[in-house]
């Protein structure tokens, strides 16, 4: 055998440890014992002197067991409306920057179902932890088979990914009634690099670039603030609930790791612009 | 799951050392009881419920799955996607799987390679982000060099792998490697083509991958990455 001392050094030029994994594909106990190891770990450094409950019926959340495209899994939370959610976090356990996003809500939300895509790095567990008003954690869990999320290429052309970046639609989904809750769809144009896709003309790791913050508001009230990371997919969507009082608009902003600010204003109700 | 790797150290020892007693043997003969002597009277049964790794076809443990037919060996490595199905050949090199890849690493004096990518902190993300990466899991025994199965490793990883393998196997072309990452995975097919190109004769590729092995319910262990330039 080749029994060389392991060098204890951070590594260097690879692709992501996602991609290919360094996740070993298991289906057995001992699997399901790496896994609650993980999330111990997880909630330890996450959520540091904090218990997490367990999901007590509070939140669910939905994905596919085995996704198409691990670049593209779309993620669904549902809080069930028995107590009331100040926020809610995505953990994707396997990812090496686990936490992929956290949402506060504001008073003009209906924060009962949300929908996101995210990058998925290997097999992986999914948490989504609500937070109630008085400062509980609950947990609820998919387990998610995908592989290759983080590192897989944004498009063939950065330059091209680039070009039109910031741009918003939102598109409303169902009728509008004055004070009844609806839904929905923000898109954003941006290539959310994860600084883990190589370039495959220059062969150079794109820089990471990607949203960090997004604040949506109606007539000046908080629908929520979302803290992203490099996990959302590449051209973000976000289809979230809110409760419009009046017709009015909706002003989404945006800003990215470059401290690019981009900022929209939508009528509600009314046809997006493009 | 160290232990394991200190079991195999110190199992090959004391082989070695009962052999050498046992033949009395000079110098000369010294050397030819030391290349049999890991192999106890147990692993000797092991070995031969296994079919010779050379001689085993790549279908014999884990055939093709129909619908996913293995795509044809490219003419030089392999650029495109990691993670997409890989050949069920590899041209001057055999195909090895779980079962006879334990064997032969008890028989043999072998040098196993892991060519997974390792996890990479981007350097602009910022300091307040969580980074976390996984423990990476290995076959215990094996160096890790990340890269080494890219399709265009630059220039310098690639003279890396070539003087580290030629460092370890102590410039012995004949010795066997082992060169695996994750199942359907091209960096160890690209991995193992290196090793070829570079003129080794006895070049494994193990292309089920820690997840292959573990399947197989054989040990693992924690490994860092070498200091790749």
């Amino acid at each position: 055998m080749g029994l060389n001392k392991p060098t204890l050094l951070a590594v260097m030029l690879t692709g992501c440890a996602l991609l290919t994994g360094g996740h070993p594909v298991f289906a057995d106990e001992e699997a399901d014992q790496d896994r609650a190891a993980r999330w111990k770990q997880l909630q330890e450094s996450l959520f540091p002197h904090r218990q997490v409950l367990d999901s007590g019926g509070i939140i669910t959340v939905d994905a596919p067991p085995r996704a198409l495209d691990a670049a593209l899994v779309p993620v669904e939370l549902h809080m069930t409306g028995k107590t009331a959610v100040k926020g809610v976090y995505l953990v994707i356990d396997d990812n090496p920057a686990p936490m992929a996003a956290h949402f506060v809500f504001g008073p003009t939300a209906d924060p009962r179902d949300l929908k996101l895509r995210v990058r998925v790095n290997a097999y992986t567990n999914i948490h989504a932890i609500a937070e109630t008003q008085d400062g509980q954690l609950h947990a609820a869990t998919q387990f998610v088979k995908a592989a290759g999320g983080c590192s897989a290429p944004a498009g063939p052309d950065d330059t091209a990914a680039l070009a039109d970046m910031g741009r918003m639609k939102l598109r409303l989904m169902g009728d509008f009634n004055a004070g009844k809750p609806m839904q929905a769809q923000l898109m954003i144009r941006h290539p959310n690099f994860n600084g883990m896709q190589m370039n495959q003309v220059t062969r150079y790791f794109t820089p990471a670039r990607f949203i960090r913050t997004i604040d949506a508001t109606y007539d000046g009230a908080q629908v929520f603030h979302l803290d992203a990371d490099i996990s959302l997919s590449t051209d973000p969507v976000i289809t979230f609930g809110f409760v419009p009082r009046a017709k009015g608009q909706m002003k989404v902003v945006a800003q990215d790791s470059n401290n690019a600010t981009f900022a929209h204003s939508f009528d509600v109700p009314g046809t997006p612009p493009g | 799951m160290r232990l394991s790797v200190a079991g195999i150290i110190f199992g090959a020892l004391a082989g070695h050392l009962t052999a050498a007693a046992h033949t009395g043997a000079g110098a000369t003969d010294q050397g030819q009881a030391a290349a049999t002597a890991v192999v106890t009277a147990a692993e000797h049964a092991a070995l031969a419920q296994q079919p010779a790794p050379a001689e085993q076809p790549a279908s014999a443990e884990h055939p093709v799955p129909a619908g996913h037919s293995a795509p044809p060996e490219p003419p030089g490595f392999w650029t495109g996607p990691v993670n997409d199905p890989v050949p069920a050949t590899i041209k001057g090199g055999k195909i090895i799987h779980a079962g006879a890849l334990a064997a032969l690493l008890k028989a043999k004096d072998v040098v196993l390679i892991d060519v997974s990518n390792a996890p990479r902190r981007p350097e602009n993300l910022p300091a307040s982000t969580t980074w976390l990466p996984l423990p990476h899991q290995a076959i215990p025994g094996a160096i890790w060099i990340p890269g080494a199965g890219l399709g265009e490793p630059p220039p310098p990883l690639d003279r890396y792998f070539r003087e580290r393998l030629a460092k370890v196997t102590g410039n012995d072309m004949a010795r066997p490697l082992v060169v695996y990452c994750h199942e359907r995975c091209w960096l160890s097919w690209n991995g193992a083509k290196r090793a070829i190109q570079y003129g080794y004769r006895n070049v494994y590729w193990f292309p089920d991958g820690i997840e292959g092995w573990r399947k197989a319910k054989l040990p693992v262990t924690v490994t860092e990455p070498e200091a790749t330039p």
